[in-house]
């Protein structure tokens, strides 16, 4: 069964609050009054002077897991928001791999759900991994995890362009990468079910379903977080604590009364301080729950997230930890 | 449901709904004043986040804080519903 074996987050330090944004991103007094009063972004993560590849390394460093094991590494998932991320023919990804030790392994980088594509890479590295034991390619018996092939799973983005920067009226991103060794046989965060609505009509690019896809945003993420809930076997009631993705405060206060689910167990509390940062949130959250205790061996709790631009994604993911 | 009945101070309410129906006007740009009476999505067209700008304009103009936490944005059909939760669901700020 696909399993988290280690999770390493990097935040830039700096943090810019959002009134220093209206200029650059040309956001009305009002506009910043609202990320503020309501979508509770007080200020964001951003280090303009670390590329892409200096955000990956510093995620990936923090990996001890990794030192020793690069040899067990099959793959390396590059999940990201951002279809295109460099000029050709510069490849941070295959530059991270390099500086790692990791040339060997098969690189590539799963994109086109925007945020939720970091729940996407997850579940296509545990299928990977266990399509390599099934067909006996990884030199072990691969069922007990201790030396069976791992993928590592990157996520990170720089916010280089307005585009990249502000998700009009829902949210400001903030910079940051996250590094996760995944295994297929696991025994620790094991992931019970992964469930993922793809809507194509949801296209940012015409706007012609934007007012649609706001009223139903929060149907559709709960309708997901269902259907990932039922594949698991469990309810609502049994899961522990909600990872977001850090879209706003008041979309998942929302979701809380829609729900029905207290507010105090989603993990919302990187919201003000981090920002959204693209496919890092779930990593991010992860790490603040177990920092903070909220996880018990045996919790269960679901990751959510929502891909919006070209077409929307809902994905929910669900782990026993 | 009266204002009275629902315990709710009906003077303050009724300042909440003239406020919004003069910021909802403004904010759609309507030619028609908007009435209290009138469904905020299918007539109005209010989308969640015109919503929160009338809810920060109320805010402003009022003088209060609006407990936005609790509030099942769903069950808002009406301006009048929307004015009922906040006149009973806000503190002066």
């Amino acid at each position: 069964m696909t399993a988290l074996e280690a999770v390493s987050v990097y935040l830039p330090p700096a943090r810019i609050p959002v009134e220093s944004l209206a200029g650059p991103l040309g956001l009305t007094e009002m506009q910043v009054k609202l990320f503020r009063r309501f979508h509770g972004l007080r200020e964001v993560s951003r280090d303009p002077d670390a590329s892409l590849y200096d955000l990956l390394m510093k995620a990936a460093t923090g990996l001890d897991a990794l030192r020793g094991a690069e040899h067990r590494v099959r793959y390396v998932l590059y999940a990201r928001a951002m279809p295109v991320v460099g000029p050709y023919p510069v490849n941070p990804l295959h530059e991270v791999c390099g500086a790692l030790g990791l040339g060997h392994a098969l690189a590539f980088t799963v994109t086109h759900q925007s945020c939720a594509s970091g729940l996407l890479a997850i579940d296509i590295a545990g299928r990977l991994l266990a399509a390599c034991a099934a067909d006996g390619q990884d030199g072990q018996d691969g069922q007990d995890g201790q030396d069976g092939p791992l993928a590592l799973v990157l996520s990170g983005e720089k916010a280089f362009t307005r585009e990249a920067q502000l998700f009009a009226d829902t949210t400001i991103f903030g910079e940051g990468a996250s590094a996760c060794l995944v295994s297929a046989f696991g025994a620790r965060d094991r992931m019970l079910a992964y469930a993922a609505n793809v809507r194509g009509e949801f296209d940012s690019a015409t706007g012609a379903n934007d007012a649609r896809l706001q009223r139903e945003y929060r149907p559709s993420l709960a309708e997901v977080m269902r259907q990932a809930l039922d594949e698991a076997g469990v309810t609502l009631d049994d899961i522990r604590v909600v990872l977001p993705h850090n879209v706003n405060l008041v979309t998942w206060q929302r979701m809380c009364l829609l729900l029905k689910f207290p507010r105090d167990r989603v993990l919302l509390d990187n919201i003000p301080v981090s920002g959204h940062v693209f496919c890092v949130d779930m990593f991010a959250n992860y790490k603040s729950a177990c920092e903070r205790g909220l996880l018990r061996p045996g919790d269960r709790y679901l990751a959510a997230a929502v891909g919006a631009g070209g077409g929307a994604t809902f994905a929910a993911m669900v782990f026993e930890h | 449901m009266t204002a009275q009945e629902t315990g709710l101070d009906g003077e303050f309410r009724q300042q909440v709904v003239d406020t919004m129906t003069t910021v909802l006007t403004r904010l759609l740009d309507r030619p028609e004043p908007v009435t209290e009476d009138m469904r905020l999505m299918e007539e109005l067209g209010l989308s969640s986040t015109l919503g929160l700008e009338l809810l920060l304009q109320v805010e402003d103009q009022l003088m209060i804080l609006i407990d936005v936490e609790v509030m099942d944005a769903d069950q808002m059909k009406t301006v009048g519903d929307m004015a009922t939760f906040v006149a009973g669901h806000s503190r002066p700020d």
